[in-house]
């Protein structure tokens, strides 16, 4: 657990500068994406972190991107859901009797799973955080493009961190 | 209690995850203005829709107040009428300023009648005022659309007057297009009808002609609508015309009334004791 720290530490600060330096700073205006590595950060904590400790951890990460986007308290709600929906989501998706490394690993639960994985909670992710942004469900519709378009892009780009930093080491089973 | 504990402790994820939330949205609505204002938005429609229901309703039980603060401010308006204020005009050539050319004579009281009636030979009218409030005896009451009659009595919170409606009541009226002047008093017949006397045979009364108070009782200011004229008839053997006169004042639904407070009645009434009395 504790080896853990560094390297989620690291990968918070990894994802909290991508996120701030180069992707909000996207705007593919036509349809309105705007990707989010962040919460990668929460989605691979270790799979044993207590569940407080996750929502605790989403939420201060949140907050900490909402110091640097001036969103503030936006991105913490959102994480803060992801935090509270990861353990059920992973508990549903995950066949019985799978490898287990301590964290999600994207070599050992593979990438069907990740994409699943990634596509929900970033569903959840940016529905919940767009809806709160506007504020309104005027252009619902729109909104919902909206929404789609930047978790397919958000998941790609994840998909493409994870290949990038991705270890094959330590496996263990669970 | 122990059940409850056993709640919280079985759903304190739940718990802890609304509680988080509750914090982030705090944080949301204090700190991010848009949000702010779509939010204060969305609870303006809906609370301006509640506040205007309330208010539908509660405007009906504030009736009473807005009638007392209407009637007040009626009051002062009617003490700005030039009737009510002496026009010092001819006494001097050069008075031009309004502050000094206008002299107060009447002020205006406003009252809530609490008891009424209109089918006795003497019929008293008790308001909702008093000593207290500067009612004395002697007073006139006019209504919103004409007299209405003369306080007889007076206590600390409560005052009796005496209505038009009444054997007693006499008060000074006149034709309003040409002056010529007689006294009403009722007939005792019904509510809505008083006779005017005195008036000598050559008046051109005709139906319909306008009668107003006089001013030369203490009681009411010049021009205050008593009624209008609803029958002359000229009896040979009479020297005056009988006139009946269709009182405009409502004695059945009377609400709110005006105490009429001449501010030299003292100094009218010295005058007038101190003549009789040489």
């Amino acid at each position: 657990m504790i080896s853990q720290l560094p390297i989620n530490l690291f990968r918070f600060f990894l994802l909290l500068m991508a996120q701030v330096l180069i992707f909000s700073n996207i705007h593919f205006s036509t349809y309105g994406v705007n990707p989010y590595v962040f919460p990668l950060f929460i989605l691979l904590l270790p799979f044993e972190t207590p569940r407080w400790m996750l929502m605790l951890i989403g939420m201060g990460a949140g907050l900490a991107l909402d110091v640097f986007l001036g969103s503030m308290g936006m991105h913490a709600a959102a994480c803060l859901l992801i935090g509270y929906l990861r353990p059920f989501l992973i508990n549903v998706i995950t066949p019985k009797g799978s490898e287990f490394e301590i964290s999600p690993n994207v070599h050992a639960q593979g990438v069907a799973w990740f994409i699943i994985y990634l596509g929900i909670s970033m569903f959840a992710y940016l529905t919940f955080y767009l809806f709160i942004e506007s504020a309104t469900f005027y252009n619902f519709f729109i909104q919902l493009l909206r929404i789609v378009s930047s978790t397919i892009v958000s998941v790609g780009l994840m998909l493409i961190f994870l290949f990038l930093f991705s270890s094959r080491k330590k496996r263990r089973f669970a | 209690m122990v059940n409850l504990l056993r709640f919280f402790l079985r759903y304190y994820l739940l718990f802890l995850f609304v509680a988080l939330q509750g914090f982030c949205f705090f944080l949301i609505y204090s700190k991010n203005k848009y949000n702010q204002a779509a939010y204060i938005n969305v609870a303006n429609g809906v609370s301006g829709r509640f506040y205007s229901t309330v208010s539908g309703v509660s405007e009906y039980l504030h009736l009473r107040g807005v009638n007392d603060s209407l009637a007040l401010e009626n009051a002062h308006l009617r003490a700005q009428l030039l009737d009510s204020r002496f026009d010092n005009k001819t006494d001097s050539l050069f008075a031009r300023d309004s502050a000094t050319r206008f002299v107060q004579v009447y002020s205006y009281i406003p009252a809530r009648v609490i008891r009424n009636s209109v089918n006795q030979a003497t019929n008293i009218i008790y308001l909702e005022k008093g000593k207290l409030q500067g009612i004395n005896k002697q007073m006139g009451v006019i209504a919103p659309n004409g007299i209405v009659g003369q306080v007889i009595n007076v206590t600390d919170n409560y005052a009796a007057v005496m209505s038009v409606l009444s054997k007693d009541f006499k008060v000074s009226a006149k034709f309003k297009k040409n002056e010529f002047f007689g006294n009403l008093h009722w007939d005792g017949i019904n509510s809505t009808s008083a006779t005017l006397e005195e008036i000598p045979k050559h008046v051109p009364a005709k139906v319909g002609d306008t009668i107003v108070t006089s001013g030369f009782s203490q009681l009411f200011p010049r021009n205050v609508m008593i009624g209008v004229v609803e029958k002359v008839n000229a009896a040979p053997e009479k020297t005056f015309l009988d006139i009946t006169v269709h009182l405009s004042t409502g004695f059945g639904n009377l609400s709110y009334v005006y105490v009429v407070n001449n501010l030299r009645r003292e100094e009218l009434h010295l005058l007038d004791t101190s003549t009789v009395v040489k």
